[in-house]
C-alpha cells in the first residue's frame, strides 16, 4: 500500500515538473496555430479553430527557408572548424597539462561578446567579407571552439594513458595514436561537443545581428521580422520560434543519450 | 596539420571572393525599419529602380537592431549605408553630434510643420526628412463609458473620476505604460499639462513643482486604477489587454488606433473603440506631437547623388498620400489638407491631429544624446510613484537626485545649457 502511495507521489511530481517545464513550449505551439485575435483573447482560448496562416507567413511570405539554410551553413561550418582545431588542441591540453592554454581559450568565451564586434566589423568590412558566410562562421567559432576544447580535453583525460603507452611500444606515432586510437574511443564526447556547439551557434543573436545582412540573415535575427514598430505579430513570432526550435530539439532528442553520458564522463574521472 | 590549415584558408579565401561581389556603379544600400511605411517603400522600390536605373539593396530591421547596426557601422567608419530610416527623437542627437547625417541642403522643407523641422535641424541645417508623426491620445471603450453614464474625460479631474468609476473587478479603469523607461514618453504629456518639462534649454528641470505634480498624478491614476503588474507593462502588454476588453481607457500614442479598429487584430468591434484628444491639465493642454520616424542620408555615403535621388522619391507627396490611406500619419502638411487624401484616413485621427498640430509639443522624451540613460533614470521615479499611488514622500527628492544625474549626462556630452 505504502509502495503505491510513493509511486503516486513520484509520478505526480514528475507530471508537475514536466508541466512547469513544458508549459511555455506548449503555449508557444498553441499560439502558433491561433489568429492574432485568439492569441490576445481573455480568458485564454483552449478550444479554437486552428489556422496555419502563421506558418504560411513564416515559410511563404517570409523567406525562412533561406534563413534556415544560412543558419545551418554557419553552424555546421563553425562546428566543423572548431572540431578541426579544437580536437587536437584538447588532446594536447589533456595529455601535456596545458592548463594555461585552456584558460586563455576559456577567456575568449568569458569576455562579453560585444567587445569583439567593433574590431570584427572593421576587419570584415575592410576585407569585403560583410554579408558573407566567412565572417559569420569565423565569429561563431569564438563560441563553438571553447565548448569543443573544454568538453573534449576533460573527456580525453578519462581515456587511460596506458592505451597510448602500449601503442607507442608497438611503434605508433602521436598522430597515429590520436587519429586511430583516441578519436575512435571518443565518440560520445565528440557528439556531446558537436551538439552543444551547434545549438549555441544556432541560437546566437549578437554576432549575427551586426555581421549578417539581408543575404546571410540567420534565424534568430529573422524572428524580429515579425516585430514591427508599435505592432507585434505574435502568431508569426510563435510559428517562427517553433520552426527554429524544431531542428535543435530533434538533434538533442537523437543525441541526448550521448550528451548526458559524455558530459558526466568528462566530469567524473575515476 | 599544415595541409589542413592550408585547405581551410583556401576555402575561406574562395568563399570571400565569391561573396564580396563588386558593387555596380549605380547601386545604393538602404536600411529601413520594420515599419508600415518601410513596407510601402519596399513594395514600391522595384518601380523606383525601373524609373531611375538605380539598383537598391534594401534591408529592413527591427528598430533597436537598426540602431545597433547603424551605430556599429558608423562608429567604425566603414559603413556602406547610403540612406536609412531613423528615429529623430531617440537617435537624432547622438547621430547628429557624431556627424553621421548628411545635412540636407537643397531639400524643400516648406511642406513640413515648423516644429517637426526644428527637431531635425542641427547647426542651422535640417539633417533628417520627417516621415511619420504621432501624438498622444485617449483611447476609450465607448460601450463601457456609455453603460456607466460617463462623458469622455476632457481634463485630468474627469479622467481620474472616470477611471475610478470604470474600475471594476475584471476591467481596469485606466491604463498607461508603467514600465520605467518605456513610460517616460507617455508620461511626458501629463508633465507638460501640469506646466512642467523634462529639459529646458539643455538643463534638466523635471524636479519643478509642476513636473513632480505630474509624476504624482500619473502614479495615482496608473497605480490605483491600472491593471495588475502595470509597472512591468509597456505598450506590448497594455495593447493586448485593451484588445481583450480588460481596460476601459488608455493613453498612448495615436499609432495604435489602426490596430484597435482592425477586426483582424481586435475582436471588440471598431464601433466600441473611441479616440479622443488627450485631457487637459491644470495649466495647459499640450500633449506631445512627435516625429517618430524620419529618413536621412549617411554622411559616409560615397554615392550621395544617388542617395539624394532615392530620398526625394522616398519622401514624395505621392507616397505620403498612399501611406495615409493605410492610416500611417505622415508628417507632410499638404496631405492633411488634401480632402481626397483625408477622406481615406480615419476621422478620429484627423480630428485629434488637427488639435495637436496647433497645440502639440514636439518631443515626448528628454531630447539629448544619452536619451536611453535619462529615460532609465526618470523611469525609476515613475515606478516609485506608481507603486505608492503617487503618495510617496520621496518623489520630490528622487526627482532632484535624478535631475542632477541627467545634468551630469548632459555635461558629459557637452549639451548642458545648449
Amino acid at each position: 500500500m505504502l509502495k503505491v502511495g510513493y509511486k503516486i507521489l513520484f509520478y505526480g511530481a514528475v507530471v508537475l515538473l514536466a508541466a512547469i517545464v513544458l508549459m511555455p513550449f506548449l503555449w508557444m505551439l498553441i499560439s502558433s496555430l491561433k489568429t492574432q485575435v485568439d492569441i490576445v483573447a481573455w480568458p485564454p482560448k483552449f478550444v479554437f479553430s486552428p489556422t496555419f496562416q502563421n506558418y504560411y507567413k513564416v515559410f511563404g511570405e517570409q523567406d525562412f527557408i533561406r534563413y534556415f539554410i544560412n543558419s545551418t551553413v554557419v553552424a555546421a561550418f563553425a562546428v566543423g572548424v572548431s572540431l578541426l582545431l579544437g580536437l587536437p588542441a584538447a588532446y594536447s591540453i589533456a595529455r601535456f597539462s596545458q592548463r594555461r592554454l585552456a584558460l586563455v581559450i576559456l577567456l575568449a568565451r568569458l569576455m562579453p561578446g560585444i567587445s569583439f564586434l567593433m574590431p570584427w566589423y572593421i576587419i570584415f568590412s575592410r576585407l569585403g567579407l560583410m554579408d558573407t558566410y566567412v565572417a559569420l562562421v569565423l565569429s561563431h567559432v569564438l563560441i563553438t571552439l571553447p565548448i569543443v576544447v573544454w568538453i573534449m580535453s576533460s573527456y580525453f583525460e578519462t581515456i587511460p594513458i596506458e592505451l597510448e603507452e602500449s601503442a607507442m611500444v608497438d611503434g605508433a606515432s602521436r598522430n597515429y595514436i590520436f587519429l586511430r586510437i583516441i578519436l575512435p574511443l571518443s565518440g560520445p564526447g565528440i557528439i556531446t561537443a558537436t551538439t552543444l556547439a551547434f545549438i549555441f551557434s544556432w541560437n546566437n543573436f549578437l554576432f549575427s545581428q551586426v555581421l549578417s545582412m539581408e543575404r546571410t540573415r540567420t534565424l534568430p535575427i529573422a524572428v524580429f521580422n515579425f516585430l514591427s514598430y508599435a505592432d507585434i505579430d505574435w502568431g508569426g513570432v510563435m510559428a517562427a520560434s517553433v520552426a527554429i526550435m524544431a531542428p535543435a530539439l530533434v538533434l538533442t532528442m537523437i543525441f541526448q543519450r550521448y550528451v548526458v553520458s559524455g558530459l558526466t564522463m568528462g566530469a567524473v574521472k575515476g | 596539420m599544415r595541409t589542413i590549415l592550408k585547405f581551410g584558408l583556401t576555402v575561406a579565401l574562395g568563399l570571400s571572393l565569391s561573396g564580396g561581389a563588386l558593387a555596380q556603379t549605380k547601386e545604393i544600400r538602404v536600411l529601413l525599419a520594420n515599419h508600415p511605411y518601410g513596407d510601402i517603400l519596399k513594395a514600391e522600390i522595384p518601380q523606383f529602380e525601373k524609373q531611375s536605373g538605380i539598383k537598391v539593396n534594401v534591408e529592413s530591421l527591427q528598430e533597436s537592431q537598426l540602431t545597433t547596426k547603424l551605430t556599429t557601422e558608423f562608429a567604425t567608419n566603414s559603413s556602406s549605408v547610403d540612406v536609412f530610416m531613423t528615429r529623430p527623437l531617440q537617435d537624432g542627437k547622438l547621430f547628429a553630434k557624431n556627424k553621421w547625417y548628411e545635412p540636407l541642403a537643397g531639400y524643400d522643407f516648406s511642406d513640413y510643420p515648423a516644429n517637426t523641422v526644428s527637431i531635425v535641424t542641427y547647426d542651422g541645417k535640417p539633417n533628417i526628412v520627417p516621415l511619420v508623426t504621432e501624438w498622444q491620445v485617449l483611447f476609450y471603450r465607448k460601450d463601457l463609458l456609455a453603460a456607466a453614464g460617463i462623458k469622455v474625460p476632457t481634463n485630468f479631474d474627469e479622467l481620474a473620476a472616470a477611471a475610478e468609476k470604470l474600475n471594476t473587478g475584471g476591467v481596469a479603469g485606466f491604463a498607461s505604460r508603467g514600465k520605467g523607461a518605456a513610460a517616460v514618453t507617455q508620461l511626458s504629456s501629463y508633465i507638460y499639462n501640469f506646466g512642467g518639462q523634462y529639459l529646458d534649454k539643455g538643463v534638466a528641470v523635471f524636479d519643478s513643482k509642476e513636473a513632480v505634480d505630474g509624476f504624482r498624478y500619473y502614479g495615482k491614476i496608473v497605480g490605483s486604477y491600472g491593471p495588475r503588474g502595470v509597472t512591468s507593462m509597456s505598450w506590448e502588454n497594455i495593447l493586448p489587454l485593451f484588445q481583450a476588453g480588460r481596460v476601459a481607457m488608455w493613453t498612448d500614442a495615436s499609432v495604435f488606433y489602426g490596430q484597435l479598429t482592425d477586426p483582424a487584430k481586435t475582436s471588440l468591434g471598431a464601433d466600441k473603440i473611441g479616440i479622443a484628444n488627450f485631457p487637459a491639465g491644470p495649466k495647459t493642454n499640450s500633449p506631445f506631437y512627435a516625429t517618430s520616424w524620419g529618413i536621412a542620408i549617411a554622411s559616409q555615403s560615397k554615392k550621395k547623388d544617388l542617395a539624394k535621388t532615392f530620398l526625394e522619391w522616398a519622401t514624395s507627396k505621392e507616397l505620403a498620400a498612399k501611406a495615409m490611406g493605410a492610416n500611417i500619419t505622415m508628417a507632410r502638411t499638404s496631405v492633411w489638407e488634401d480632402p481626397a487624401v483625408v477622406a481615406k484616413v480615419d476621422p478620429g485621427l484627423v480630428e485629434t491631429r488637427a488639435f495637436v498640430a496647433k497645440n502639440g509639443y514636439p518631443t515626448d522624451r528628454p531630447f539629448m544624446s544619452a536619451v536611453g540613460e535619462a529615460r532609465d533614470l526618470i523611469g525609476e521615479i515613475v515606478i516609485e510613484s506608481i507603486n505608492t499611488k503617487g503618495e510617496s514622500p520621496q518623489i520630490g527628492d528622487m526627482a532632484k537626485d535624478r535631475v542632477a544625474k541627467v545634468n551630469t549626462l548632459l555635461r558629459n556630452t557637452g549639451e548642458y545649457g545648449q
